[in-house]
């Protein structure tokens, strides 16, 4: 419980999840915007990347 | 601007972990204390982003982008004049007080430094205040979701109001903050593909150069006379206006972000907060600002994206940012830069009611109405304060339809209320013969004086409601103006009453005044740990930034 609490598993968990979706969503739904399906992957990989740093650092004391 | 299932579900998301917070924080809040004040139990890296973020609310977002889009560059002096300098002068020489005098809100500090009738009267200024702030945010945000999604208006501010009442009552301030650095994070991960496309689009920061006036890219270089340049102010309004009195004002007198850094774990810790915050806080301009210079810059190379026409015929500026992220953002990324907009003014909204409800259980229910009450009747009290501060947000909101610019709004009622607090506090912590009296009388002197300047002033047809004595340029230049008057009216005020009152004794300001204080021992073997270095670098820095686009 104290682990789930840690702002930073919240946060973590909130962008790992955000980035999977952004993720799915450029490979599988078509844009109409320009540069539409980069802009999904690209953020959704930040996203994804900041989520799972902050899960590991809420490992850390 | 359509949203898709894709767009709401990651806006439902949201919703569920803002919730989900506050559900979490819950059972860590017994007591009055925890609820209102944290138990000055938070770690220096969330004070930080929360200090920031309780500031992140509407009138930044879309107020910057759209002053962005208006003056350029120029916004930018918001922060690297209007701010920083400000949050190094408050982590260095204020929070020893703030923190070490244990007051629990910014208006006890006062009732501390000179009595219960100065601290009534910032307690119930300030209280006005949060509300005017929060009702703007909300105002904002219910026009922005009926504009570009056709949301009922009505529903929008109901949906809002009661989620952020519902985290907030669930987990107090602690909830209210890490909501905020949760909102933090969305916000700038959420606009910053914005600018990534907007600058790609046009052709990097030579590209924006080259398709803008040159007054919207240097943020200097115009400002000799008020005629030359959008903003209709000069350098001496900006420096002494902005740069000192309502930034000042406001980064070190408004309990709303002082707050933040009273909750934090050690008197370093609270020192540092702000100091750490101004990192981020230097940075902002490119994630808030840059998006509206970057719209003027694609309507000029025919980019397919346009500002929108109010139905006056005046260009909406405060649709800088929701444009962009409705012409570029696809399905996903959408719905995710909408939520970064609903974040924006949910942490705004929230850190208003978070400081209000404090100011209002302690600095007036207890303070004036029942002062012997138990730690569960406080607690019981600041929830109902916080369902009272959202109601009477709700209803202010509808005020805020009468002016156009939501920044120059709020630059107005600075002026009235935080511009003459500065002097107020600065005497009260650097001069020990500033008096009860004097504090008092100085701090309505400079609110009378505000409403004075403004009546007797106008610019874009508003003020001078007694007579129009002078026109200024803009009513941003008039903004400063009346804090100028406002600081002076008060600061005169006081010094002239505190040589006809009678001080405190000293054995009674220690911890309270500069001279009377034992300075902080330095422990921190760091260099990066210690407020003064850290200070130097963020001048240092500052100075480089408004070097790089004077």
């Amino acid at each position: 419980m104290e682990r789930i609490s840690d702002l930073r598993f919240l946060i973590g968990s909130f962008f790992t999840i955000l980035g999977i979706i952004l993720i799915v969503v450029a490979f599988t739904v078509v844009t109409s915007t320009a540069f539409g399906k980069e802009l999904n992957l690209y953020s959704g990989a930040a996203m994804l990347a900041f989520g799972l740093l902050m899960l590991l650092l809420s490992t850390r004391k | 601007m359509h949203l898709s299932p894709v767009d709401y579900l990651i806006i439902a998301l949201y919703f569920v972990f803002v919730l989900g917070i506050g559900y979490l924080i819950k059972r860590r809040v017994r007591t009055s204390t925890d609820f209102l004040i944290s138990d000055r139990a938070v770690p220096l890296w969330i004070t930080s982003l929360a200090f920031i973020a309780a500031n992140l609310g509407a009138q930044e977002v879309i107020g910057m982008a759209a002053s962005g889009a208006k003056y350029g560059i120029m916004t930018s002096h918001f922060y690297w004049i209007g701010a920083i300098p400000a949050m190094v002068f408050l982590g260095v020489f204020m929070m020893p007080f703030y923190y070490g005098s244990r007051a629990r809100s910014v208006p006890e500090y006062l009732a501390l430094r000179f009595d219960e009738k100065t601290r009534g009267f910032n307690a119930v200024t300030f209280a006005f205040m949060t509300i005017f702030s929060s009702g703007i945010s909300l105002y904002a945000l219910a026009m922005l979701l009926q504009v570009i999604l056709g949301w009922d208006f009505n529903l929008s501010i109901l949906l809002a109001a009661g989620i952020v009442m519902g985290y907030t009552l669930l987990g107090g301030l602690t909830s209210a903050v890490y909501n905020e650095v949760l909102q933090f994070f969305l916000i700038v991960l959420g606009i910053a593909p914005v600018v990534f496309i907007g600058l790609h689009e046009v052709g990097g920061w030579e590209g924006v150069v080259k398709n803008v006036p040159p007054v919207m890219t240097h943020s200097w270089q115009h400002m000799d006379n008020a005629a030359d340049n959008p903003m209709g102010v000069n350098i001496w309004s900006m420096a002494m206006g902005l740069g000192f009195v309502l930034s000042f004002g406001y980064w070190c007198t408004d309990f709303l972000v002082v707050q933040r850094a009273m909750i934090a774990r050690s008197m370093s810790a609270a020192q540092r907060t702000p100091l750490i915050a101004a990192f981020p806080k230097m940075l902002m301009p490119f994630i808030v600002i840059l998006p509206g210079i970057l719209i003027i810059a694609l309507q000029n190379i025919g980019a397919g994206v346009e500002l929108p026409i109010k139905a006056d015929g005046t260009t909406d500026f405060n649709m800088a940012l929701p444009t962009l992220i409705g012409h570029y953002y696809p399905t996903g990324l959408l719905g995710v830069g909408i939520t970064a907009l609903l974040a924006s003014f949910m942490s705004g909204m929230a850190g208003n009611v978070t400081a209000f409800n404090t100011v209002f259980t302690f600095d007036i229910y207890q303070a004036y109405f029942n002062k012997k009450g138990s730690d569960t009747h406080y607690l019981t009290v600041g929830k109902l304060a916080t369902v009272f501060g959202i109601v009477a947000s709700i209803a202010t909101a509808y005020l805020a339809s009468t002016f156009n610019n939501i920044m120059d709004m709020l630059q107005l009622v600075f002026g009235f209320v935080n511009a003459p607090l500065f002097a107020t506090f600065f005497l009260g912590m650097f001069w020990k013969r500033t008096t009860g009296h004097a504090a008092f009388w100085g701090l309505v002197a400079g609110t009378v004086g505000a409403a004075l300047c403004h009546g007797l002033t106008g610019a874009e047809d508003k003020g001078a409601w007694i007579a129009n004595l002078y026109e200024f340029q803009s009513t941003m230049a008039q903004s400063f103006m009346i804090a100028i008057v406002s600081w002076t009216s008060c600061f005169v005020t006081t010094i002239v009453i505190s040589f006809f009152t009678a001080p405190k004794p000293e054995t009674e300001l220690h911890g309270l005044v500069y001279s009377l204080t034992p300075r902080p021992v330095e422990t921190e073997k760091h260099w990066y740990k210690r407020p003064i270095p850290l200070a130097i670098l963020i001048l240092a820095l500052v100075i480089l930034l408004n070097f790089i686009f004077r």
